[in-house]
């Protein structure tokens, strides 16, 4: 949720179907898991704002049963809709919600006709970063292997960023027992900055599409500072599939 | 590609060629990810003493040795003759060569605890098969070492993450150097349970400080291993004959039941070893041993020769020697400049940081601008100092350091 999300303000500015789909929409849908968080998405003007909690007065409140339930959803099954709690009646607000999501779910996957063209590698490989910044948070607490791979790396602040690109950069900030992230400038200098040269080098890597030792190798990846950090970071990252394909 | 100037150019494109055939480009430890991309040299060209040339024609004075196995310096002439020698001869044949025999005999009386050799060509080959032996000679199944401590690149050990299965390290625990009470918890925990503890003798992980053993720390290890019936395995891969030609564990203080030796076993020339004690004998002869060119003659004619020169130039002696001048020469440049620099581990195997700086960008900075300047030092793995350092070797080098050191100073790094 934490993760996934925060990505709808990328998509809407800087994907045209997304922003066409948005359009001149007012409001505030909350989605909230069974006995977990709940976060908000507030659209307006032609814009999507992530918002951690759920808003006072919400437009529509989606319930899911569980994080895979929502993971499920944003994964593209059809079974897994979530329950309208309140707000269920705006059927044409959730029908475009529902187009939002599935344009998500479609470059965030990579499907054939988003990676056809430069930009949409370049919104899939920047959506990708945002999901696996993110979403070390909730690894670094809540999966095992991923809490084993930070407790074995240093405290520090990790940037991942793509040269040349505007709001491409994302942080995660591990200290003994505490964790935090975040999408933009890092709250200071990091200990170790991860920087893909450019869109296509972060689209392959975070694909795995390519072999990144040869990359850091020839400059493609430069990784600058507290080595053994970003290690972890990135053993825990890897750990982030498994979530996002359930 | 990254370079900033032409310096390492041929270097980066064999890189490039390399990276369509090879994994990695570079694998392993020599990878560029283990050093600084675009601030080292990726490919070497030739050696000497204690000089080598990268394929850019880039000379340098070398504190990494191949990453410790060449000790008496590049192409020692005696050691190069001996090896030429055996070599006209044969290389690799059906059956071992006199001089294996000859240097068993050699090093299990350089080695006082010992009943018997064996050999290999890698670290790993000796330390998997020590573990084994461990393992046969008691009956057990668990193995102890130290958190980030490196034995080799075998399933057991290896620090690499990939292709790897839970249950490979299902007996493998981990304890903190010279963290007893950590080492007691899963001496009880495991109790009857315990093969072996294999250790280095001083703790040197890689991208921190080396760490000496603390006060008393061998001798609780050994006399628990004594009384468990635990067999206590002294990896000595990295330090070994460097810090003592009887082993590193007479430097400390104790005497382990196995010892694993590879670098400075022969100036380079491919060799590893695993000596034992006589009770053990049996439990070796059980476990099985070979590899393709394990008996080649030629390689343990270097040895031999190698051995025999450590003795009579009381190498040891002049390898703390040399690193102690260039380590405190390097802490007293920092000093001058306004820099705290620490010096840490042996000073024949010596590593060294910077104060305040927890992202190792200063240490970073430095490895790489003595490197351009024509001395390598490495920012992440120790270093390792040859007999052919010379005291010019450490002048020039403290000179770089010192034109560094300004640099960084006024750059505010």
């Amino acid at each position: 949720m934490h993760a996934v999300l925060p990505c709808l303000g990328a998509l809407v500015t800087h994907d045209k179907s997304a922003h066409q789909i948005v359009g001149s929409l007012k409001a505030a849908i909350v989605f909230r898991i069974w006995g977990g968080p709940a976060v908000t998405i507030r659209l307006a003007n032609g814009s999507a704002a992530y918002e951690r909690g759920a808003a006072r007065a919400p437009s529509v409140v989606l319930f899911f049963f569980s994080d895979r339930h929502l993971n499920a959803f944003f994964g593209g099954n059809a079974l897994a809709i979530p329950v309208p709690i309140w707000g269920g009646w705006r059927l044409g607000l959730l029908a475009r919600f529902t187009k939002l999501t599935d344009r998500l779910t479609a470059v965030m996957d990579g499907h054939p006709d988003v990676l056809a063209t430069a930009e949409g590698r370049a919104l899939h490989a920047q959506l990708s970063l945002i999901v696996a910044g993110l979403g070390l948070c909730p690894l670094a607490t809540g999966d095992g292997p991923a809490r084993s791979a930070l407790a074995h790396a240093p405290a520090g602040l990790a940037c991942f960023t793509i040269e040349g690109a505007q709001n491409a950069t994302v942080w995660f900030d591990h200290g003994p027992g505490t964790c935090d992230a975040g999408w933009g400038s890092p709250p200071r200098r990091p200990d170790v900055t991860i920087a893909f040269a450019d869109y296509a080098i972060a689209f392959s890597a975070l694909r795995e599409e390519i072999d990144t030792i040869a990359a850091i190798g020839a400059g493609d990846i430069k990784v600058t500072g507290l080595v053994p950090l970003a290690e972890g970071v990135n053993l825990a990252m890897e750990r982030l599939s498994d979530y996002l394909q359930t | 590609m990254m370079s900033t100037d032409n310096r390492y150019r041929r270097s980066q494109q064999l890189f490039a060629r390399a990276s369509k055939v090879i994994p990695c480009g570079i694998y392993g430890h020599t990878s560029p990810v283990a050093s600084l991309p675009g601030e080292f040299p990726y490919y070497a060209a030739k050696a000497k003493g204690s000089h080598y040339w990268d394929v850019d024609g880039n000379e340098y004075i070398d504190y990494l040795c191949g990453y410790g196995p060449v000790v008496l310096g590049h192409q020692h002439p005696e050691v190069e003759a001996a090896a030429a020698e055996q070599q006209a001869r044969a290389l690799c044949i059906n059956h071992p060569g006199e001089i294996m025999v000859e240097l068993a005999e050699h090093l299990v009386s350089l080695i006082d605890f010992s009943a018997w050799s064996v050999f290999g060509k890698n670290g790993s080959d000796m330390t998997t098969w020590a573990v084994q032996v461990a393992r046969e000679y008691t009956g057990r199944r668990k193995i102890l070492k130290v958190t980030e401590a490196y034995h080799g690149m075998d399933p057991w050990c290896t620090p690499g993450h990939a292709g790897l299965i839970d249950e490979d390290r299902v007996h493998i625990h981990e304890f903190d150097w010279n963290d007893l009470d950590a080492f007691d918890r899963l001496l009880r925990t495991h109790r009857n349970d315990i093969a072996g503890v294999i250790l280095t003798p001083f703790h040197h992980p890689v991208f921190k400080p080396s760490v000496m053993p603390a006060p008393g720390f061998w001798s609780h290890v050994e006399s628990a291993c004594r009384r468990d019936g635990i067999v206590l395995i002294l990896d000595d891969i990295r330090a070994g004959f460097r810090l003592d030609l009887r082993g590193s564990h007479k430097l400390f203080g104790f005497e382990p039941d196995l010892i694993c030796l590879c670098k400075a076993l022969a100036n380079g020339h491919p060799l590893s070893a695993a000596l034992g004690r006589q009770e053990l004998r049996v439990a070796a002869s059980r476990v099985f041993l070979t590899g393709s060119y394990w008996n080649s003659p030629p390689a343990m004619a270097a040895s031999l020769a190698c051995l025999k020169i450590m003795q009579r130039d009381k190498t040891p002696e002049t390898l703390r020697e040399r690193g102690a001048a260039l380590m405190l020469g390097l802490v007293q440049a920092g000093k001058k400049h306004g820099y705290v620099m620490h010096s840490s581990g042996p000073a024949a195997v010596p590593f060294i940081s910077f104060a305040d700086d927890p992202s190792m960008r200063r240490r970073q900075r430095f490895c790489a601008e003595v490197t351009r300047r024509g001395a390598i030092f490495h920012p992440h793995h120790n270093w390792f100092m040859s007999s052919a350092h010379t005291d010019e070797d450490i002048g020039s080098t403290l000179r770089m350091a010192d034109a560094a050191l300004v640099q960084m100073h006024d750059e505010g790094i």
